[in-house]
């Protein structure tokens, strides 16, 4: 088995789905296993396709297929395989498998006294095999057709695990805004692909990328749906200010949220963006705009996290943020470092949203981080977890996110002007303060009196932690050459000439590790001994804090745009249609023939004959006037 | 030609026709016989109309193909003359499909459903017939069989509204309905007498009319553009060309369910299929002096019946004017007058009426169960009806076109065909695909999602009838969304032959 087979890594999560949607119902826990076999099997079946990949010499590996034509058009359904794909493939699997095992024990609630299954818990576990399924198809697809479907059962999934218990309001709501905001940003992807193959003829990605390198689209167009496309990309990996849905997303169950966050979902706009990296090299404005859209999301997310109250809030927040460092890479044209923070946040993100779920489940839902505190003495693994991958996010050495960090700041600092130097800092330092403040809240200072019946979560949950915590310490040396021919992280992605190695400018590094230990010492220590001084700071500055509580307005910005601009349109052109074109146009222009029409209906006996008759005498003199008429 | 190859289209028409017969005579209180006559009836159609389709040869056969004719009014030239091309032939396989789903999901009518599926199955002979024919006057015939009966099937089975600040007696709905699609047909029999004489062929015979477009001295340029006018509007009244689209909501409104399936199923079809199969192959030059009002027109249909659907909170107004709405995407993909567009449109006209009847079925069974179709109303319905939210849901994916479901599949090539042509029109063609997710999203949350209200605790699933319907609506929605090519290699030689035509 070697890279053609790829196509089975998401074939049997679709399977799985299909078998457990129709037929669950008749399966012992409604077919729950089976979605955990097909997505290990994904996992397993990534294996020997890495190992083929590498053997056969680390490459771009294209395997086409038809899909249908029509006219000149014709679509594929084949794959790209080269390092992203391998890299997201990895991730997407490995997280996907640890968070599917998990559910099996987040799904159990205590229920009329005792703990069973969710009612719904096959419907969650085939939509967690086609969200899955999906996403791999996602990164496999060689064009932009394929990837757009793969795509929209990105956006569908997140609609129906966001809103899966849907009796609640709120979560309706919640599932309905992510797939409506994602879709504002499709309409642009959608666009954006469709100029390029206007101008191409082509769906597929290489041909694509190979005619806008070589000049045959002109500039204009290639800016043009650069932009586009990278609307798409903005609504998916939630940049301001399409970002409004992710923390509202929190409605899901815990477990889909650390799919969301890590692997299937907002990944897929920032990996669209490193796959069409070349066109976008080619259309500098749009880069630029990236680069400025990532650095502003960075901001806002750390500043959110930084006054949010809610465990989960605070962590989406902090996706936000660095799904804006990895926009700011892309748009300094650092691949490298952004596929690379990529995987290293993945994995550090999947385990703290596991540990908030493992939080949640021992405290009966409750996500507030005042009412938490002292957890550790409690819950050993799920605070050390929660630690570590707060510690490695906040880009201390020598955890996983320190190294990609490192890389983003020197790509930064390569192509970018001080300015976005300086701000990336600035979100740095705001990271690692925003972490070391929910560090401290939940899990260190004293438990509270009704918090003394805690306890750790079951071994199906807190497994998947210890495997994630143990990457999140080990796999940011990947970065490094680590023999048998492994030349680093650089010279793996970015294959070839380009390729360079981990590099190490003492300065920044310096500078990084400073800031990030800095920012974490300086949250513990104000939470631990200056409690009051954070009081009074909340007091001092009131107004900035209360902008920082309601979002931005930005969310009642939308809702007053929604109700007041675009229902109060549907609902002006609805009677304008109603009074205008129908009353005025329809009724007042057939009022004579209107007269006839009641005269008609007097005749409604229900008999055919007369029908028949009328119907048939109609023809007759129609074909007498014709037959008048020649003669 | 093997024996049913030569008697399969005839076939069609005669026998839905000979089904109203034998139920003629079928006593009135036999009511399951009835059921059972007219399901049967409705699945051999639906056989039937698979065979055509599969006997189609799409590599390298005649343009029209199966076909029978027999001299009928020599006179005059008119034959009883059918035979299916590339456009039509799609059509015949719509037809069945829907026609067999209507038929099941018509089975719950209570009140004399003898004279019911009569009249139901006069409009599919009808339907038929003017897909299958290749004689104008015949063609004009079968249009006009299929329209007459909507106004008594709304008018004595349908059902009345009142709404807060106005009513809608299901008379009016029907009036307006069967009026103002009777009246744009008379401009199409006007522009079939018209190019009848034109062509001074002594025929009404399609091939051998296309034959003399380009004579010389004939179908001069005024001609063609004043007659494609006339045919645009005649058509466009029956496919919801806006601003003539006000009988589509009303009409379904108070529509009994089967008849609105039928309607935006099938009929609404005829109505582009006209545009097509007159407008573009027998007027080319008319075709392409209005493309672009074509185009805007199309245009305005897709954004108008978007967003007037977002301020609906009846289910049926929501989808009447979402077929509104989808209807656009067939003008427009017409008025590319590229391959891939006209191949869009006629797979957008296949992929609505599915979708259209398929929300019909489900808006149909929880009116039933609830007796009303408010919105505002209906809650947290999911928990007691899984299968007619899992059909609804899958319904309101494909109108949103979501990719793997068939409607993406002709969007998105109506899309590429209006990205060459008219890119501004296109991108906003992609802006109405997202207003349509907004009004399904809120409906589907409203009705099916949130908590049940007390009301609706004793309400129950799709019968089996409904899901053996719904079913049949849904399989092809999956497999043309996943795999298009068996319908888009048949449209295919159609669409080419009409571009040749165009001297495109």
């Amino acid at each position: 088995m070697g890279i053609e087979e790829a196509w089975l890594i998401p074939t049997y999560g679709f399977i799985a789905f299909g078998v457990i949607a129709l037929f669950g119902r008749y399966l012992p826990s409604q077919g729950k296993h089976l979605s955990i076999i097909a997505i290990v099997a994904a996992f397993v079946t990534f294996w020997p396709v890495l190992f083929d990949f590498v053997s056969k010499g680390v490459g771009e590996y294209h395997v086409p297929r038809v899909w249908f034509s029509a006219g000149d058009i014709s679509v594929g359904s084949g794959m790209i395989i080269d390092p992203l794909t391998i890299v997201m493939l990895a991730l997407v699997t490995l997280v996907a498998s640890l968070v599917q095992i998990y559910s099996l024990g987040y799904m159990r609630h205590s229920h009329k006294g005792h703990i069973a299954d969710d009612p719904r818990i096959g419907w969650y576990f085939a939509v967690h095999s086609l969200f899955t399924a999906a996403m791999l198809t996602l990164v496999l697809a060689d064009n932009l057709l394929l990837l757009y479907l793969a795509w929209e059962l990105v956006g569908l999934c997140s609609y129906f695990l966001i809103g899966f218990w849907w009796e609640r309001k709120s979560a309706v709501n919640a599932s309905k805004k992510a797939f409506i905001t994602t879709r504002v940003g499709d309409v642009g992807l959608l666009i954006g692909i469709l100029i390029l193959v206007a101008e191409t003829g082509t769906f597929d990605i290489s041909d694509i990328i190979y005619a806008v390198v070589n000049g045959d689209v002109s500039e204009g167009k290639t800016t043009l749906a650069a932009f586009m496309i990278f609307l798409g990309a903005m609504g998916k990996s939630a940049q301001f200010p399409l970002h409004v849905w992710l923390p509202d997303a929190m409605e899901g169950p815990t477990p889909v949220s650390a799919l969301i966050h890590a692997a299937t979902m907002v990944t897929a706009g920032v990996f669209l963006v490193a796959r069409l990296l070349p066109i976008y090299e080619m259309a500098e404005s749009a880069q630029m705009f990236i680069a400025i859209i990532g650095i502003v999301t960075a901001l806002m997310g750390a500043t959110l996290a930084l006054v949010v109250t809610d465990l989960k809030r605070m962590l989406a927040y902090s996706t936000m943020s660095h799904l804006g460092f990895m926009m700011l890479t892309l748009g300094a044209g650092g691949f490298t470092a952004a596929a690379f923070h990529l995987l290293m946040h993945g994995v550090s993100k999947a385990m703290l949203f596991l540990s908030a779920g493992s939080i949640m489940h021992a405290m009966n839902d409750e996500t507030d981080m005042n009412k938490m505190g002292g957890l550790r003495h409690r819950m050993p693994i799920t605070g050390a977890a929660f630690t570590i991958g707060a510690l490695s996010l906040s880009g201390i050495a020598p955890l996983a996110a320190f190294w990609s960090k490192d890389e983003m700041l020197l790509a930064i600092q390569d192509r970018l002007s001080p300015v976005f130097v300086v701000l990336f800092l600035v979100a740095v330092v705001l990271s690692a303060l925003y972490m070391s403040r929910a560090t401290y809240l939940v899990f260190f200072g004293p438990l509270k009196v009704e918090n003394r019946r805690v306890h750790e979560s079951p071994a199906l949950m807190s497994m998947p932690l210890v495997v994630l915590a143990v990457l999140s310490v080990f796999a940011g040396f990947i970065a490094l050459p680590l023999g048998g021919g492994y030349e680093g992280i650089g010279r793996f992605l970015f294959y070839g000439e380009h390729g360079h190695d981990f590099e190490f400018q003492p300065l920044w590094t310096v500078v990084s590790i400073v800031l990030a230990t800095g920012g974490f010492g300086f949250g513990i220590w104000l939470y631990k001994s200056k409690r009051t001084t954070v009081d009074n700071l909340r007091v001092r500055f009131e107004g900035v804090h209360r902008v920082l509580i309601n979002r931005y307005y930005m969310d009642t910005a939308y809702q007053w745009i929604v109700d007041r601009v675009v229902l109060a349109l549907g609902r002006s052109v609805a009677l304008f249609d109603r009074t205008i074109v129908n009353d005025r146009g329809v009724n007042g222009a057939g009022l004579t023939v209107l007269g006839m029409g009641k005269r008609l209906r007097s005749h409604v006996t229900g008999l055919f004959a007369d029908y028949g008759l009328a119907m048939g005498s109609g023809v007759v003199a129609i074909a007498l006037y014709v037959w008048l008429r020649s003669v | 030609m093997n024996y049913a190859e030569r008697h399969v289209l005839e076939t069609l028409i005669y026998l839905p026709m000979l089904a109203a017969l034998v139920l003629v005579f079928v006593p009135r209180p036999q009511k399951t016989v009835i059921r059972w006559i007219s399901i049967g009836s409705a699945i051999a159609l639906l056989v039937m109309s698979v065979y055509a389709f599969l006997a189609f040869d799409y590599d390298g056969g005649a343009r029209f193909q199966l076909q029978r004719s027999y001299p009928w009014l020599e006179i005059l030239g008119i034959e009883f003359a059918m035979g299916i091309d590339g456009i039509a032939a799609p059509m015949v396989l719509l037809t069945g499909i829907v026609s067999a789903a209507g038929a099941i999901v018509a089975a719950n009518i209570q009140r004399d459903n003898k004279d019911y599926y009569i009249l139901l199955f006069l409009l599919i002979a009808g339907v038929y017939g003017t897909f299958v024919s290749m004689d104008l006057f015949f063609f004009f015939f079968f249009y006009e069989l299929a329209i007459v009966p909507m106004y008594l099937l709304i008018g004595i089975w349908g059902s009345s509204s009142k709404f807060k600040d106005f009513d809608r007696p299901k008379e009016y709905g029907a009036l307006k309905l069967v009026m103002m699609i009777v009246a744009a047909s008379l401009l199409i029999w006007i522009v079939i007498i018209g190019i009848y004489a034109e062509a001074a062929a002594g025929s009404f015979n399609i091939e051998i009319i296309m034959a003399q477009v380009n004579a010389p001295g004939r179908f001069s340029e005024t001609f063609q553009s004043v007659m494609f006018l006339m045919t645009m509007v005649g058509f466009g009244v029956l496919a919801g060309m806006w601003p003539f689209h006000t009988w589509s909501p009303d009409g379904h409104v108070a529509a009994p369910t089967s008849v609105s399936m039928l309607h935006a199923g099938v009929l609404m079809k005829l109505g582009g299929f006209g545009i097509i199969r007159i407008g573009m192959m027998l007027l080319p030059e008319g075709m392409q002096q209005w493309a672009l009002l074509l185009f805007i027109i199309g245009t305005i249909n897709v954004i108008y019946g978007a967003v007037s659907a977002l301020a609906q909170h009846d289910l049926k107004y929501v989808i009447g004017y979402s077929s509104v709405s989808h209807m656009g995407y067939v003008f427009m993909g017409i008025a590319t007058m590229t391959s891939v567009g006209l191949t869009g449109a006629t797979l957008q006209m296949f992929a609505h009426g599915i979708m259209t009847a398929l929300f019909f079925t489900v808006v149909g069974g929880i009116y039933e169960r609830t007796h009303t179709r408010d919105t505002l109303v209906l809650n947290g319905l999911a928990s007691k009806m899984k299968w007619g939210t899992a059909f609804f849901v899958i319904a309101g994916l494909a109108s949103l076109g979501l990719p793997g479901l068939a409607g993406f599949v002709a969007e998105l090539l109506v899309f590429i065909g209006a990205f060459r042509t008219e890119p501004i029109l296109g991108a906003l063609g992609v802006l109405g695909a997202a207003i349509t997710a907004v009004y399904i999203l809120r409906l589907i949350g409203r009705t099916f999602y949130g908590e049940r209200d007390k009301k609706w605790d004793n309400i129950t699933d799709l019968t089996s009838r409904e899901f053996i319907a719904a079913t049949i609506l849904v399989l092809p929605l999956f497999y043309i969304g996943l795999y298009p090519q068996p319908l888009l290699r048949v449209i295919r030689p159609g669409v080419d032959a009409i571009l040749a035509g165009l001297g495109a």
